[in-house]
């Protein structure tokens, strides 16, 4: 799809995914290719398939892949567990963060990120020094050391979860980030830190799928493609504009893509 | 089933006490549960024969407690071994019940026993000699925690009675451990009163080695303004059975439980429950949890019973269980008898497994799958086990747990 | 929501279904042996697989001891003193309804099932049985260009008995329980519908059962057969005259659903509760069980429990098909000295098969109300799914509300979640529904039967309204 020659060899390859869950058909051929230091997004309606794409590309079990490859960094990843996807470099920003009643938020991250800095072949932390990192990096979404003491994710707001999120991407310093509507339940100020810590993670080196409803996050961070998702596929693929002109005619407007196609 | 043999040929014997007697009395006619009563239909009959083979064992070998004490201040009792204590002091004092007081309150629990309802009792104080029965009164507050053991030796049956007077206003800190050897069976019923304003709060723990079985009974009787906390654990027994009673004599008293059980093998583990509010305003929260793997069993039961005079009465039950095995079973009933009106009681139990959701989340973080579950079930475990006093700061009772599963 | 005038008008009236109609009826001498099972057959003409049948029952019947573990409390029943068959006398054969005693067609009238071809209710058709036997069917010539057979039980031992001895005694056998039995071998008639493949039923079939006779038990027996890829919904309505003895009423319902067929079976039981002393009434001990055989087959409950002196009754499930669905939608209500225990089973054998149970019960006066339930995941339901809800309301600091829900896991890989929580109607919300100027009587049964919206909303539309109404005539001065 993308008609720019590129120099450097793409992190993530999706191609021609189908995919399933209960024998119900949710992926229909999708292809997809993010080249270091690309900002995707991927927009579409309620229920098109498109946290589907991002629960697949992280390894969750509930989806069978019925037919193509999900390549990254060149290899193919379709049966790598979910934690060997994480520890190598995918990260999934969810939409709905888990709650886990009675697991401590700071010896999840801390087991998370040694996981990972195990993988890079990194010396893993103990609790003292993995709480100077984990410092640096609560400033970047703004949030207070007391998140650490509690229950991963219970009890906290939306924009609390968001930002929990965030932080985790920002320890894992992940090859690629797809973070499934990050902006959803957000309001306009914790959009912006939200925005503001997704920009100071990635740089040259990773790639990011912003999945979205809305062009609110996509004016934060500008995204260098677009894509609209139908009934499992993608059906239009733009540059940045393309997200501006969707917001202001609606996805009615995209109906008339799969008429054509 | 040696046991059952000797109560159906009683001879009366000179050197059994007046409760002996009258518990043999009770037992004789019909010495063992029905097996089809509610109560019983779930227990294995082999399990339960097995636990009655034993022969009767009055005088213990000696124990060595597995553990050191975590304070010079901690108050440690074994049942059997050390029952004369008297200690006052400024604030508080603990005293042995007199033979009398101790007679007097258990003949009248005994007036109110059924022989299916209270079997696991009458047969303990049928079988439980003078040395083994042991009756305290404390009185006062800022006492030192205190740990009461109980323990059965290999190869035989032992049977342990622990009686528990909570004076006015008292406040306390109880842990119980009951230890089962290798094959060996432990008939453990306490005895608890709580007089008015007192408070408690109680650990059981008991766990056992290879083939060891266990009848673990548990009365408790709540004054007005009285608070009962229950910490529990049970694992480890080829054989187990838990039973509390809970009555808050004239209400307006609270009860907060909180236990569990985790049967692996081919275990079976059950809790009974039975909590009766005979005034209004009484408050109940309780959870139990069970785990089951391999081919085990674990069975629930539980009844909250609010008759009439109990209005206002607050009353929650649930019951969470974890099914591991394809082998494995879980039994479950909680279950509600109402007739006041001005009440909310609600229970809710659910079986299932770890987490999927939850489980994905941690593994999209670089978890491993097994690492996640390690966490997950220690989360599952935490909030009973910092239920349980005494043990909480010091014991690595979840590390053991976490090991083991 | 409840209309207001409807409730006002039926607060006011007492069980007005407790006429007797005065009709010769044809009875046999009162006891059971093997001798009134031969002369119940032979009256009926069947053939030899069905007298067996009985008297196989009959045999069974004999070793089986009256269950004594419902929390129920009921004098003994005297077997010997019940009259097993009772019929209103008619003309020999009857070829048309105009044949029909017009005292049978009045008492529906009276009941609000007209039979008659001027009157019958549009869209639904009626077997309507009085005592022991059907006495018409209404809208068979429609039904039949379907393909769908709807007619007495006793019609299809004569016209179908191939499908009678395949199906009969499949889903509830005979030895299944002491009054399943005792139905087994006695049972006079009942409904048989058979749904062809592929067909959706173009009309919801109905039978209503009256109980005329004071002395005589009612025993009606219905099969449902739902083949591959069809579909039907069962009305049942049942009423009965005011005696002051207690009448037995002992029913077995089997259900079949094959590949993606779906049952909904719906019931309104308004049988005769007693009066406030608990005189009289009718014992309700009814065995109800669907068996989801095919793939993605579906069998649906849903009961307004309103009547009987004593109601024993669990409509269950046998989930065997894989991702087959069972689902149980109950109202209980009791007032006075009434008795129910109610609930169901949920039996999960097959893979991705799929239970949901809600049951509101509402016990008032000095009744006695409980759910009483059993949810089961065999080894092999793996993918599998439960979820109950029970609740119960009290009225009154007389009544009683027991919750007992068995629940049985053998397979890891599956789900059950069971609720329950009790409430009563809070003085907060009555204060606020009649500071908005409605009437505490009229709160009251608005806010039952916003309690019972769950279930209710499961109801065919002309049942709905019916099921409103039964429930603020029942509760007739239970509040305040």
């Amino acid at each position: 799809m993308q008609s720019k020659m590129k120099e450097s060899d793409p992190i993530l390859e999706v191609e021609n995914l189908s995919a399933s869950t209960d024998n119900l058909p949710i992926l229909k051929g999708v292809s997809l290719t993010v080249y270091p230091g690309e900002i995707h997004a991927i927009m579409g309606r309620n229920g098109c398939g498109k946290s589907t794409l991002s629960k697949i590309i992280a390894g969750h079990p509930s989806y069978n892949i019925t037919n193509g490859v999900i390549k990254f960094l060149g290899e193919n990843i379709n049966s790598l567990e979910p934690e060997e996807r994480s520890q190598s470099g995918i990260f999934l920003g969810f939409q709905y963060p888990i709650e886990i009643p009675g697991v401590s938020n700071l010896e999840f991250l801390r087991v998370s990120t040694n996981a990972r800095r195990k993988f890079l072949n990194k010396e893993e932390l103990d609790t003292f020094d993995f709480e100077e990192i984990v410092k640096e990096k609560l400033e970047i979404v703004k949030m207070d050391h007391a998140f650490l003491s509690r229950s991963v994710n219970q009890g906290f707001s939306g924009g609390e979860k968001k930002r929990n999120e965030i932080l985790q991407m920002a320890l894992l310093e992940p090859k690629i980030a797809i973070l499934d509507e990050t902006d959803s339940g957000l309001d306009i100020d914790a959009l912006r830190i939200v925005a503001s810590g997704i920009k100071k993670i990635s740089n040259a080196q990773t790639g990011i799928i912003l999945i979205t409803h809305y062009q609110r996050l996509l004016d934060e961070i500008k995204p260098n493609y677009v894509h609209v998702m139908s009934d499992g596929q993608i059906i239009k693929t733009g540059e940045s504009d393309l997200a501006l002109e969707l917001e202001e005619k609606g996805y009615e407007w995209t109906d008339n893509f799969i008429k054509e196609t | 089933m040696e046991i059952i043999e000797k109560i159906k040929t009683n001879k009366s014997n000179d050197n059994l006490t007046e409760i002996q007697k009258i518990c043999l009395h009770k037992l004789q006619s019909s010495p063992l549960p029905n097996p089809k009563s509610e109560l019983w239909r779930l227990s294995n009959k082999s399990k339960l024969s097995n636990f009655l083979d034993y022969s009767v064992n009055e005088k213990d070998s000696k124990f060595d407690i597995p553990y050191p004490k975590n304070s010079q201040n901690t108050i440690r009792l074994i049942i059997g071994e050390n029952c004369q204590i008297k200690l006052i002091k400024k604030n508080y004092s603990i005293q042995q019940l007199s033979e009398d007081e101790l007679q007097k309150y258990i003949k009248e629990q005994i007036s109110f026993f059924t022989q299916n309802e209270n079997w696991s009792d009458l047969l303990n104080l049928s079988l439980s000699c003078k040395n083994n029965i042991l009756g305290l009164k404390i009185n006062g507050s800022k006492i030192p925690p205190i740990e009461i053991f109980s323990h059965a030796s290999s190869n035989s049956l032992n049977a342990k009675t622990l009686v528990i007077f909570l004076e006015k206003n008292c406040d306390v800190e109880l842990l119980q451990v009951n230890l089962g050897k290798e094959n060996s069976s432990l008939s453990q019923s306490t005895f608890f009163c709580l007089k008015e304003n007192s408070s408690v709060n109680h650990g059981v723990v008991s766990y056992g080695e290879n083939r060891s079985n266990l009848l673990n009974s548990l009365n408790v009787i709540q004054q007005k303004n009285s608070a009962y906390n229950l910490g529990s654990l049970h694992f480890k027994f080829n054989y187990a059975r838990f039973e509390i009673s809970i009555k808050q004599s004239a209400g307006n008293a609270k009860t907060n439980i909180k236990g569990m059980q985790i049967t692996k093998n081919d275990e079976q583990i059950s809790t009974y429950t039975k909590i009766e509010f005979n005034g209004p305003n009484g408050f109940l929260d309780q959870i139990n949890k069970s785990l089951a793997d391999d081919k085990s069993h674990a069975i629930f039961e539980g009844s909250i019973i609010v008759p009439k005079i109990a209005q206002r009465t607050d009353a929650s039950q649930l019951s969470r269980n974890l099914l591991l095995s394809n082998l494995a079973q879980i039994d479950t009933k909680p279950q509600l008898e109402i007739i006041a009106d001005d009440v909310k009681c609600k229970h809710g139990a659910t079986i299932s497994q770890l987490n999927e959701e939850e489980l994905f989340y941690m593994r999209t973080r670089g978890i491993t799958l097994t690492e996640a579950s390690k966490l997950q079930l220690s989360s599952y475990f935490q909030e009973i086990i910092s239920f349980i006093p005494v043990s909480k700061d010091r014991w690595d009772l979840l590390d053991k747990l976490l090991h083991e599963n | 929501m409840v209309n207001e005038n409807l409730v006002k008008d039926v607060v006011k009236e007492p069980y007005k279904y407790g006429f007797v109609t005065d009709i010769e009826t044809e009875k046999i001498e009162k006891g059971l042996n093997e001798d009134i099972i031969k002369l119940i057959s032979q009256k009926k003409e069947e053939p030899k697989f069905l007298l067996d049948f009985r008297l196989k029952a009959f045999k069974k019947w004999q070793k089986m001891k009256e269950p004594d573990w419902a929390s129920l409390g009921y004098k003994k029943i005297d077997y010997q003193d019940i009259i097993y068959y009772s019929a209103p006398k008619q003309k020999e054969k009857i070829s048309s309804l105009d044949e029909v005693d017009p005292k049978l067609l009045e008492t529906f009238d009276k009941l609000g099932i007209p039979l008659t071809e001027q009157k019958k209710l549009t869209n639904v058709a009626v077997d309507a049985v009085f005592d022991s036997v059907s006495i018409a069917t209404t809208f068979r010539e429609e039904l039949a260009e379907h393909g769908v057979i709807f007619c007495s039980i006793s019609e299809a031992v004569k016209n179908h008995a191939d499908l009678i001895e395949k199906y009969l005694g499949t889903v509830v056998p005979a030895s299944d329980n002491y009054f399943a039995a005792l139905n087994s071998a006695v049972f006079s008639d009942g409904s048989f519908v058979y749904i062809p493949k592929g067909v959706n039923c173009p009309m919801d079939l109905s039978s209503y059962f009256r109980i005329n006779s004071g002395d005589s038990g009612q025993f009606e027996r219905t099969l449902i057969i739902a083949e591959e890829s069809s579909s039907v919904s069962y009305l049942e309505g049942c009423t009965a005259p005011m005696f002051d003895t207690n009448t037995l009423h002992a029913a077995v319902v089997e259900l079949i659903a094959l590949d993606d067929a779906s049952i909904k079976y719906s019931t309104v039981q308004n049988w005769y509760a007693g009066d406030e002393e608990g005189i009289g009434g009718i014992f309700n001990f009814v065995t109800k069980r669907g068996k989801c055989l095919g793939k993605r087959s579906k069998i649906s409950w849903s009961q307004v429990e309103t009547g009987s002196a004593i109601t024993w009754k669990y409509p269950s499930c046998l989930l065997l098909g894989e991702e087959s669905v069972g689902e149980f939608y109950s109202v209980a209500l009791t007032n006075n000295l009434q008795q129910a225990d109610t609930g169901t089973k949920m039996i999960h054998i097959g893979p991705k098969t799929k239970s949901t149970i809600v049951s509101k019960g509402i016990s008032a006066g000095k009744s006695k109300n409980s759910y009483r339930g059993l949810v089961k995941m065999g080894t092999k339901a793996t993918g599998s799914r439960n979820y109950s809800q029970c609740d119960s309301m009290l009225i009154g600091d007389q009544a009683s509300a027991n919750t007992f829900p068995y629940i049985k896991s053998q397979q890891p890989n599956s789900d059950i979640e069971h609720e329950a929580s009790t409430c009563r109607i809070s003085e907060d919300q009555l204060f606020y529904l009649q500071s908005r100027g409605i009437e505490f009587e009229e709160a009251v049964s608005m806010m039952v039967s916003g309690f019972c919206r769950d279930v209710f909303n499961q109801l065919p539309m002309e049942f709905a309204a019916e099921a409103d109404k039964l429930l603020a005539l029942k509760l007739e001065g239970s509040v305040g």
